[in-house]
């Protein structure tokens, strides 16, 4: 019998847990090079313990203590405006203490990072009127570029789709959309729409499923286009909605699995991307959900965890996203997401 | 500025230039969640880029370390697991191209202050791009790597023009759909020109593999903004000729179909009034195989005010297995039946789309 392949036919939740549980333990040397990512790691952990039902299993005050360590902030109104951003670093490694005059010299806070710190505090029911948002949402419009996108940090980095979701889900999880331009960020996420229907990352490029997700998934924290919009009679919309349908439900392959991009191959983490997008449009029911699920099972792996292709070895990244997938497919035992800010429906809603 | 010395592999705390810096340990706090297992080399030069780091030191042994740190951060290597109590037969990997997509490397702050570096030592850009060469060569989905390689060629200007259409074209020989090269190479035509050969190089791929969605993708970018060809309308009709090709020869690609359509975008009248595009559904559903694209067109054609000949009618009935209802004269309503019966991964698709027709579709 083939050693990598999984030996089950269903969704094995308690080697998930124990999966993720190992993840939270300790994580092997190879992630080192994601060292700035520990919290996003920490999301993928928590959020998918969440998901599994066994959020117990984590201790909340200390997880809460550690994401707060990671906020930066301003020591005063001076600061705040002095063009930084000021969120959650990725990990100790980019934070610094202040020298010896009090300047904060190295400010390593990235909208990703803080996206996630969000997230997990959400997750663990943290009371959010006690957190510093002020300055993060008045630092963040530092972030927002001319042409609607965001850059990650203010130290200058790519800009793309990915960080203007990230910009959007901070703002509606903070309930409060002073962080952003909201126009602009449409605007940008517009241009984005390729001739096929899809989204790509930046204007221009191949349309692509985690591109179409942060388009569509801000665009209805935004307030842009309605949640379930394909049940709806109204025929007008911001975005071109049949194709953007069309495309979606072809990514679907022969082998029940989702595609990235047309013509590549199936891969666990577009089962959610591009499962999301359909589950906002309202357009989740029409794929073929037998089909998915045997594909999925094939990569899921007999240690716990899920692969991005059949047979091969578990990751972190993939694990969460198939077990996201299993969630929106109704798996018994798994508790429903919130697609478009990507943690449990109830940690969304506040508990 | 070699990345790394022939034979110096001795710990930076054993090298002489490095013996007045005292290294900067990580504070992790207590209880950190998802505490890392670091290697001890890995520690080591984290520790000593810290140093730099904290103090901005702007130096050269500043910039080896950065050279060093990226070397360690932007592995793709694997570990065996035999420090976990657990029955690993294999090596556990990160999707380092998955991870990257949520959030920004590690080596943000180690390749940003490689920056400050290179432009406080006033550094020869020229020899950073064989530098970043060789890093992106083992790790060509780096975002950071790509960043890196941007911010050069913007100071370097349209010297580097050429430089980075062959550095694309060189990771796109190894993989042709990589994503970031293809952004790379879209910004350097937008930037800094070079588009003359452009389509040609598109048609190259697709003659490669006609089925590479990403090349079809930057044809249609060069169609419509290429300074040297005449904008999407004024090539409408060569492209519709070079597409209608594309698809006879594999009907069964989706990326022709697609193109198709885009090359009326914001103008579905003229895609509905154009023969050819009509035509090539007839030649495909007429030759009864890989039909599902030809049908789906066709759907939508019809949805949009298309008054079908009598051929699509035969061509379509031809299609027709004995279960579906012969007699539906309605032909929209028809091509959805069959596309249940042809596509029926998505027959769930077809019947929300069979209900969805206005009445008096053809």
């Amino acid at each position: 019998m083939d050693s990598l392949r999984s030996s089950s036919s269903f969704f094995d939740r308690e080697k998930h847990v124990v999966f993720l549980q190992m993840m939270n333990q300790l994580l092997p040397s190879d992630y080192q090079g994601q060292e700035i990512n520990r919290l996003t790691l920490a999301y993928f952990a928590i959020s998918g313990l969440h998901i599994l039902g066994a959020l117990d299993e984590v201790d909340k005050e200390e997880v809460s203590s550690w994401v707060l360590s990671l906020q930066a902030h301003p020591r005063n109104e001076a600061e705040l405006n002095n063009g930084q951003f000021f969120g959650f670093h990725g990990s100790r490694s980019s934070q610094f203490p202040r020298d010896d005059k009090g300047v904060l010299i190295h400010n390593g806070s990235h909208l990703a990072s803080t996206y996630c710190a969000l997230a997990i505090l959400k997750i663990v029911g943290y009371n959010f009127s006690c957190i510093n948002s002020k300055s993060i949402l008045t630092s963040m419009r530092n972030l927002q570029q001319p042409d609607g996108s965001f850059m990650p940090t203010h130290v200058g980095a790519e800009t793309d789709l990915r960080f203007v979701f990230c910009a959007a889900a901070i703002c509606s999880m903070l309930e409060n959309w002073s962080g952003m331009d909201k126009e602009k960020a449409k605007e940008y996420i517009l241009n984005c729409q390729s001739y096929d229907g899809g989204f790509g990352l930046i204007p221009g490029s191949e349309s692509h499923g985690g591109g179409t997700y942060c388009a569509v998934a801000s665009l209805q924290l935004m307030g842009f286009i309605e949640h379930d919009i394909l049940s709806k009679s109204s025929s007008s919309s911001i975005i071109n909605v049949p194709l953007l349908l069309d495309w979606s439900l072809q990514r679907q392959a022969a082998d029940g699995g989702f595609q990235g991009r047309a013509n590549k191959a199936s891969d666990t983490c577009y089962a959610f991307w591009v499962g999301g997008v359909l589950r906002i449009l309202g357009g989740y029911k029409l794929i073929d959900k037998k089909a998915l699920h045997g594909f999925l099972l094939t990569c899921q792996s007999q240690y716990g965890g899920f692969s991005k292709f059949p047979g091969q070895l578990p990751d972190l990244y993939h694990s969460y996203y198939g077990f996201s997938a299993f969630s929106m497919l109704e798996e018994p035992g798994l508790i429903p997401i919130c697609v478009e800010l990507g943690i449990a429906d109830i940690a969304a809603i506040g508990h | 500025m070699e990345w790394k010395e022939e034979g110096e592999e001795r710990p930076l705390s054993q090298r002489p230039e490095w013996s007045d810096v005292t290294p900067v340990p990580q504070d992790d706090g207590p209880n950190p969640v998802v505490p890392i297992a670091y290697k001890d080399d890995f520690t080591e030069t984290m520790d000593y880029f810290r140093a730099v780091y904290f103090a901005d030191e702007r130096s050269l042994r500043s910039l080896h370390v950065t050279a060093e740190a990226i070397h360690m951060n932007a592995g793709n290597y694997t570990v065996t697991l035999s420090n976990l109590d657990f029955d690993f037969a294999e090596n556990l990997f990160l999707e380092n191209e998955a991870i990257g997509r949520i959030a920004s490397r590690v080596e943000a702050v180690v390749w940003h202050f490689r920056r400050l570096i290179l432009e406080a030592l006033n550094a020869d850009l020229h020899e950073e791009l064989n530098f970043i060469k060789k890093v992106a060569n083992g790790n060509p989905k780096n975002y950071q790597i790509w960043h890196h390689r941007r911010w050069v060629a913007e100071k370097l200007g349209s010297d580097a023009t050429s430089k980075e259409l062959d550095f694309t074209k060189k990771i796109l020989s190894l993989d042709a759909k990589n994503y970031h090269a293809w952004s790379h190479r879209q910004w350097v035509l937008q930037e800094l020109g070079g588009w003359e050969d452009e389509l040609d190089y598109c048609k190259q791929l697709l003659e490669d593999d006609i089925f590479n969605n990403s090349a079809w993708n930057q044809r249609y970018f060069v169609i419509t903004k290429s300074p040297f060809l005449g904008g999407l309308e004024a090539m409408r009709e060569s492209e519709v000729n070079y597409t209608v090709g594309a698809i006879i020869a594999k009907p069964e690609n989706e990326s022709p179909w697609r193109y198709l359509r885009g090359l009326y975008k914001d103008d579905a009248q003229s895609w509905v009034n154009d023969p050819q595009v009509s035509s090539v559904c007839l030649t495909v559903l007429s030759a009864k195989r890989n039909t599902v694209f030809a049908l789906s067109t066709l759907l939508d054609l019809l949805c949009h005010g298309f008054q079908p000949s009598q051929d699509f009618i035969n061509a379509v009935d031809a299609l027709k297995t004995p279960d579906l209802d012969q007699s539906d004269s309605n032909l929209a309503t028809a091509v959805c039946s069959v596309l249940g019966h042809m596509d029926p991964m998505r027959v769930n698709y077809w019947a929300w789309r069979k209900n969805k027709l206005p009445a008096q579709t053809a």
